[in-house]
């Protein structure tokens, strides 16, 4: 009996001890997290005046030379406080419309110099002042529970549940959504790219599920005998299309393809691999073969990559105008080492295919246009988005230059009649 | 000489057998061995005239674009003769293609950046392939280098461990496919494969959109946006499967068409989630706007 009690007690103190332990470290913890919340919080707190008086130093003047330590000042800011926000755990439909909001400002203060309708700045940038103080005035309210100490991490967590919550985060976000629209609206290029990406625009006649389930047997004729799902995409998809499951032999995947025209958006497949491995010459082969049976004849090979079991190849469209490869529209191919199988097929961008219009083409002397140490390797146009969202003729130049005894390759794309730089890329 | 052993061997059977019938049996062997001799002159120079073969890579040609074991071997027989003074990783990117191209036009090769059969060759009868030496280091992760140069023992240092053994599109790093090969399998590893490449997908949909953070690490650190950060199913050490599905959807791949939430209907606690434009169902995940 004694020994029953020992043990007993024992286990209740060694139980009660290591709970103990346990709750002061979770306790700890939580402070811990909770200190570094608050001062996430002060932080962008803090940083909202800041970026507020940014935006009024910016208005004092009618040059863009003026302004632009202030305009520097605002795009540092506002990704400051974006990366504060999105560090916090907050009601997603406010975290994520502030951080857009962020984001448009930011973009829009760095554009600046390139704007040449300074009324127009300060039109936008007088709202988007009026509308940061708004926020900053929420802001506060919002987290001073938090920023005082008063809140725990699970009281934190509990008011950004809507139905318990003393703080309105769902009318915060819609009012942050409203400040995005009002002050920063599409441009005219970025409403474009969002609907070619949601495939709005697309005109071809609507396929039926059988006709879609027929494109596949036809591309696809060794996979398609034993397809066990024909789903359409729910109605909150931006574009229909039928989601096709399948399971041949030890092959299993799916295949999506467009109501509107049949299109095949994307295609894999999952299998077990053999150990062989056939040689790339072969594979590229099958690739391109496979490619002009099944319909895409303006594509040329662009680049691939080995793994394990398979190569993923990219094909991209080249335009007939200027023989330029349109890199926005591309295809991606995965391929099988061991049997040269198309396991997989992703033509989703392909399909989207950009508008390319005729442009000028200016003279450029590379040489004085580089630094004495660069050497152009290979020279090609290419159709490539700037950072306005813009379908732009560019010379894509592949260059190298000697770095510490290496030669550094890097892709540099300039565009043909600004000469503007659009991008620069170190080639691995 | 073949014919001196064949009398030698003639006259030991003279010495030891007698008779007829003994010296008939030894015409025998005679015409026995002559017959093996010719054929293992025959196949002697059949090996001779055949195609060059090298006790060294695979039997394919290696190009940019290559990764694996034939990659490895090459930069290592181009460091070991000072072609090549980048990483020893397996991938054939554009270092190696500027220093195979240097090798070949030192040694009056076609300049063409491929590694054929005669590039093989010539670099295998150049150079020296230490393959324990190279593969023990790359094993363990060790920085090091394989000049011929200088003693190998001199060549090696800490590391930052091993790396994936895959090859990424140039704006992904090996730490972006751990970590985010980390939250797929602690978000999805019960789920298709379809659906496992679609969550990674929604990742890297985020990363691209201005609403998210704009790094792997931000969009799946986010607080209250993964289940698996939340209760610590991303530390979970994840299999090939979801690594396979992190590298289709960095190659490109989307099954979630776009999608940038997903949520399981069954446990999903949020009520906005369900206000979102719901896109496609993949296994127990259905795929949002």
């Amino acid at each position: 009996m004694k020994k029953m009690i020992f043990v007993l007690v024992y286990s209740i103190a060694v139980l009660s001890i290591f709970s103990y332990g346990k709750a002061a470290e979770n306790e700890q913890l939580s402070i811990a997290l909770s200190g570094q919340y608050a001062n996430k919080m002060t932080d962008a707190s803090k940083k909202l005046e800041e970026l507020d008086t940014a935006v009024k130093k910016t208005l004092l003047f009618n040059e863009a030379d003026g302004s632009s330590k202030a305009r520097d000042d605002i795009w540092r800011l506002s990704s400051d406080i974006k990366n504060s926000v999105s560090s916090l755990p907050l009601d997603p439909s406010f975290s994520t419309s502030w951080m857009n909001y962020l984001g448009r400002l930011g973009n829009y203060a760095k554009e600046a110099d390139r704007a040449a309708d300074n009324v127009e700045y300060h039109r936008v940038m007088e709202l988007a002042s009026k509308n940061l103080r708004s926020m900053a005035d929420e802001w506060q309210v919002a987290t001073s529970g938090m920023v005082s100490g008063n809140l725990s991490i699970d009281g934190w967590k509990k008011r950004l549940d809507v139905a318990d919550s003393g703080h309105d985060w769902t009318g915060m976000g819609t009012s942050v959504k409203q400040y995005t629209e009002s002050d920063f609206p599409l441009t005219a290029s970025e409403s474009d790219s969002m609907k070619k990406k949601d495939l709005k625009n697309m005109a071809d006649p609507e396929v039926t599920r059988e006709e879609a389930i027929a494109e596949f047997k036809k591309i696809f004729p060794h996979l398609s005998n034993e397809t066990i799902g024909v789903e359409m995409s729910q109605p909150g998809s931006p574009y229909p299309f039928y989601h096709i499951r399948f399971a041949e032999a030890e092959s299993v995947g799916y295949i999506d393809i467009t109501e509107k025209g049949g299109h095949i958006l994307s295609f894999l497949t999952e299998r077990p691999f053999g150990k062989e491995s056939l040689p790339y010459e072969d594979l590229k082969k099958k690739a391109e073969t496979f490619l002009k049976d099944a319909g895409y004849k303006d594509l040329v090979y662009e680049e691939a990559r080995e793994n394990n079991t398979a190569w993923h190849m990219v094909f991209v469209r080249v335009e007939p105008e200027y023989g330029a490869k349109v890199f926005s529209d591309v295809i991606h191919l995965k391929i099988a080492k061991d049997n040269a199988g198309i396991v997989g097929l992703d033509a989703s961008e392909y399909i989207r295919k950009e508008k390319t219009s005729r442009q000028p083409i200016t003279k450029k002397n590379w040489k004085t246009f580089f630094h004495s140490g660069v050497d152009i390797v290979k020279e090609e146009y290419a159709y490539v988005e700037n950072d306005r969202l813009e379908q732009r003729l560019a010379h894509y130049l592949t260059v190298t230059i000697n770095e510490n005894e290496q030669i550094g390759t890097y892709a540099v794309i300039v565009d043909t009649e600004t000469s503007e730089v659009i991008k620069t890329e170190k080639l691995q | 000489m073949i014919q001196l052993l064949l009398d030698h061997f003639l006259f030991v059977n003279n010495i030891n057998n007698f008779g007829q019938t003994i010296e008939k049996g030894g015409m025998k062997v005679k015409k026995l061995v002559t017959r093996m001799v010719i054929i293992i002159l025959l196949l002697g120079c059949a090996y001779a005239t055949s195609p060059v073969q090298i006790k060294a890579f695979s039997s394919q040609n290696v190009a940019r674009g290559a990764f694996g074991d034939d990659v490895i071997e090459l930069q290592s027989r181009l460091q070991y003769i000072g072609y090549y003074t980048g990483k020893i990783d397996g991938t054939f990117g554009y270092g190696t293609y500027w220093a195979l191209r240097n090798f070949q036009e030192k040694y009056g090769l076609p300049v063409d950046g491929i590694a054929g059969l005669k590039t093989r060759k010539k670099l295998v009868d150049a150079s020296q392939y230490d393959e324990k030496f190279v593969k023990d280091n790359l094993n363990k992760g060790n920085k090091f280098t394989y000049y011929g140069s200088k003693p190998l023992s001199s060549q090696v240092g800490q590391g930052a461990g091993k790396t994936e053994n895959v090859q990424l599109p140039a704006k992904y790093s090996d730490q972006d496919l751990k970590l985010m090969a980390n939250a797929v399998y602690g978000e999805a590893r019960g789920e298709p494969y379809e659906g496992q490449v679609a969550v990674a997908a929604v990742i890297l949909n985020r990363i691209e959109h201005p609403d998210f953070p704009d790094t792997v690490g931000g969009v799946i650190f986010q607080p209250l946006a993964f289940t698996a950060v939340a209760d610590g199913q991303i530390w979970l050490t994840p299999n090939e499967r979801a690594k396979e599905a992190v590298l289709d959807a960095i190659n490109g791949w989307d099954p979630s068409e776009n999608a940038i939430y997903y949520f399981n209907p069954i446990t999903a606690t949020s009520k906005w989630i369900w206000s979102r434009p719901q896109i496609k169902k993949i296994g127990l995940h259905i795929f949002a706007n």
